[in-house]
């Protein structure tokens, strides 16, 4: 439904966040009764990526209490 | 696009018409228009961004430690809400509702429930009594916010394009439009939608679920987030409840098990039947001082 919106909000948040860096991978922590569908937000992870530092990354999810639906963490790909 | 929703055209902005005027103005482009640099809110605090070794991993809460080092890259510790931007400018509303002594429902439910056939045969009871303002949300078309007008009250249309809820900003944008004054009622028709709105707060003092018998007794346990997120339950169309066999007790049963706490009301906004019971619900909830006040 609306995960679309919802990853545009994760990757602009991530992206702010690490600023120049490129990310590898987000980590979210959702609750049961969070209302979101990880297997949408995956799909449109992808795409709401595109053309920022989080293209290519990963999203993995970690599970939560309750409505929490929170950016638990991101790693940032190795400077080498 | 999205696999899972209806988001087709991802050029359709949100906008707000205000039928009286005539005006109508873009809120916000498309929802693919590009990731939104533009906005210059967001104050993350980069609480002192120093490496620090030492601390333990996998604690969670607010302790400074933005950075840790995985087993690849650096970890960034973040914790923040997906939805932190809207639940703050809801707050924000809930506070402008509050001080001004407005009593703002967020009305809920699937498409064709009934609410804005409720929200008129209201408008009509209150007439001359307690002022009525509505937020009508739709993808499209300004159909009810004009049908809120015929009825007698002031509505502001909000359509969402491809959004399938309405979110605060847009409840916030529609709100200073409107200026709904002291001791009156807002009432926020939400898009058709029993899934997403469950999510969003919009500062409304109560989201007021309704639920339509020929859509069958089970809604509650299917859509469990809305009926658990709603302070009352409406169950609307009660005319059509032998056409449709319709059975109440199980209904009451199967929104109890998600939410024993929500006041039921029963009524048919075609005959009037029941509207009694919604009437003095409202006027219970413009008497009752908001909560934490
Ligand atoms: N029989 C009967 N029909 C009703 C009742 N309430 C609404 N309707 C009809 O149900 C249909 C949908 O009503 P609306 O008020 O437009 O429903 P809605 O929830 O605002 O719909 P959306 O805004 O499109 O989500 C209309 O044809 C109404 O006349 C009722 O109590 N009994
Ligand atoms: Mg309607
Ligand atoms: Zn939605």
């Amino acid at each position: 439904m609306h995960e679309l919106g919802l990853t545009r909000n994760i990757v602009s948040i991530v992206a702010e966040h690490a600023g120049r860096r490129r990310v590898r991978r987000v980590r979210l922590a959702i609750g049961p009764f969070a209302c979101v569908e990880p297997r949408a937000l995956s799909f449109c992870f992808g795409l709401a990526a595109e053309g920022t530092v989080l293209a290519g990354a990963s999203l993995e999810f970690l599970e939560a209490e309750g409505d929490a639906f929170l950016i638990k963490d991101y790693e940032l790909e190795e400077v080498a | 696009m999205c696999g899972t929703c209806g988001c087709s055209d991802p050029a359709d902005p949100v906008t707000l018409t205000d039928p009286e005027k005539g005006e109508r103005s873009v809120l916000r482009r498309g929802p693919l228009a590009g990731p939104g640099h533009d906005e210059g809110h967001h104050h993350h605090h980069a609480h002192g961004q120093g490496h620090d070794h030492d601390h333990e991993h996998g604690h969670d809460h607010g302790h400074d430690q933005p950075h840790v080092h995985g087993p690849n890259g650096e970890v960034v510790s973040l914790e923040q809400a997906v939805l932190a931007e809207n639940d703050r400018i809801a707050l924000r509303n809930r506070g402008w509702f509050e001080g001004r002594g407005v009593l703002a429902l967020n009305l809920v439910s699937s498409p064709g429930a009934g609410k804005t056939t409720l929200l008129e045969r209201t408008i009509e009871a209150l007439a001359g009594g307690v002022e009525i303002a509505v937020i009508e949300g739709d993808q499209m078309t300004a159909n009810d916010a004009e049908r809120i007008r015929a009825a007698g009250a002031r509505a502001i249309q909000i359509n969402t394009g491809a959004g399938c809820h309405l979110e605060a900003d847009m409840v916030a944008e529609a709100t200073r439009k409107l200026d709904p004054p002291p001791g009156s009622i807002l009432m926020i028709e939400n898009v058709g939608n029993l899934v997403c709105p469950a999510l969003f707060d919009l500062g409304e003092r109560m989201k007021v679920a309704i639920i339509s018998t020929p859509e069958g007794e089970d809604k509650p346990l299917k859509y469990p987030h809305m009926f658990r997120a709603a302070g009352a339950v409406i169950v609307n169309k009660i005319d059509l409840a032998p056409h449709v066999d319709f059975d109440q007790a199980r209904c009451f049963e199967n929104i109890r098990q998600v939410n024993p706490d929500a006041e039921l009301i029963v009524l048919s906004a075609r005959t009037g039947e029941g509207m009694a019971d919604w009437l003095a619900f409202l006027r219970r909830q413009r008497r009752e001082e908001p909560i934490g006040a």
